[in-house]
């Protein structure tokens, strides 16, 4: 009985007003914002990924389970929604390579400047060397504290590949730290 | 000998169970290895770190537009469920489902002495109850009803038509006032409620799962109304 009933436990849980939706972004937009931004470094890709994660819960708020916060949904939701912006954007930018194989700059705009300024200013240049799997893997391991086989479906890879990722990153930023193996 | 990978894997929690025994015993015998960790796991910290940068307010409005435009969008999209637009009704329809589970979950579950402390949420005053808060403690309700599941015991036939007679007034009490609010289709939902429970007071075991099956639809749709009404008395 057990069975039928949870269902409809958890019909009632899944209850969330646009009231809610309203409260939790203004209270945790700034949060979904910076974490898309250290996954993007592009201030117009992040504002579009929270955007894109607003929308898609809100069109499927009858599936949240209520016994998670709804801040942690969209907070997903919205990184999913960042890892794939850049997906795509890389896609499209191999697409634009010139003959000297540099990829093509993004296009600029004046909040991309500040944010990009900012988040150039703060990151350490060991981060900026990474590629951009290496720093999603490593920022949705270490940071946001995603299950590698969560970061392999979100990454179209397998968990392996995210293992790989993740200890090349750590390499990389080994070299400019000098901590691995004790380093001091 | 452990490698870097597997102490990062074991910071991780990503190990077999053998494996991170192994590591976590190597960790408690050797200090050296120990601060090998630590260090490493500050630095990565440190360098993973960034100051948060604030949203452009130009962001801001723009996902505060695009939201009002989906909440507004859904509400357009089906102008028949604009059925309860009352605050209040939102609360006491909701109140009133939590009723009819937290009574159903008795009636099927073994009896404790627990079974008494239960007090059913509808006696709150539905008025006195807004949005977030409201729902704030509708989730603790559910929640907590979900943890005495396991828990309860098994009632007697008289505890349980007692309990449920109760209800049941107050369902009609409930409905009474939707019709003269002029919400007829919320008091028939409201009474759909009570040949359900009756069912339940008498015993009668083998309408159980049909009655809970109805529950469940009667709750969609509800739900359906109810967030269609929550979303045009909503402003983003």
């Amino acid at each position: 009985m057990q069975a039928v009933l949870i269902p409809v436990l958890t019909l009632l849980k899944s209850w969330v007003r646009p009231d809610a939706f309203q409260t939790v972004l203004s209270e945790r937009g700034g949060r979904w914002y910076n974490a898309c931004l250290r996954i993007t470094r592009d201030a117009d890709l992040a504002a579009d990924a929270v955007q894109e994660a607003l929308l898609k819960a809100w069109d499927r708020r009858h599936e949240f389970r209520g016994d998670a916060a709804l801040d942690s949904w969209i907070h997903r939701i919205a990184l999913n929604a960042a890892i794939d912006l850049t997906r795509r954007r890389k896609t499209r930018a191999e697409d634009e390579l010139d003959e000297d194989g540099h990829e093509a700059a993004p296009a600029s705009a004046p909040e991309s400047d500040y944010a990009l300024q900012a988040l150039t200013e703060d990151l350490s240049a060991a981060m900026q060397r990474l590629s951009s799997m290496e720093r999603q893997v490593f920022l949705l391991k270490h940071i946001e504290g995603w299950r590698l086989d969560e970061i392999a479906e979100t990454t179209h890879t397998t968990v392996a590949g995210v293992k790989h990722a993740l200890f090349r990153a750590v390499k990389k930023l080994r070299v400019d730290l000098h901590v691995w193996r004790g380093e001091s | 000998m452990i490698s870097d990978e597997d102490l990062l894997l074991y910071y991780y929690r990503e190990l077999e169970a053998d494996e991170r025994a192994r590591i976590s015993a190597a960790l408690a015998e050797q200090p050296e290895l120990a601060q090998r960790l630590h260090k490493l796991v500050a630095r990565l910290d440190t360098v993973a770190a960034t100051p948060e940068v604030p949203v452009p307010a130009s962001v801001q409005q723009r996902w505060q537009s695009a939201l009002d435009g989906a909440v507004r969008g859904d509400s357009r999209a089906a102008p028949s469920r604009r059925t309860f637009t009352n605050p209040r009704w939102l609360a006491m329809a909701a109140g009133l489902a939590v009723v009819a589970l937290a009574v159903t979950f008795q009636v099927m579950q073994p009896r404790t002495s627990g079974l008494a402390q239960i007090e059913p949420p509808g006696s709150e005053a539905p008025a006195a109850v807004e949005g977030a808060a409201y729902e704030n403690g509708l989730k603790f309700h559910l929640a907590s009803t979900e943890r005495q599941i396991a828990a309860l015991g098994e009632a007697t036939p008289e505890e349980r038509a007692r309990l449920i007679e109760t209800i049941i007034a107050q369902n009609r009490l409930y409905a009474l006032a939707a019709e003269r609010a002029g919400e007829p289709q919320l008091a028939r939902v409201l009474r759909a409620f009570t040949p359900i429970l009756d069912d339940l007071a008498h015993g009668r075991g083998e309408t159980t799962a049909a009655n809970v099956a109805q529950l469940s639809f009667e709750l969609r749709v509800m739900q359906a109304r109810l967030g269609a009404g929550a979303a045009t008395t909503n402003t983003l």
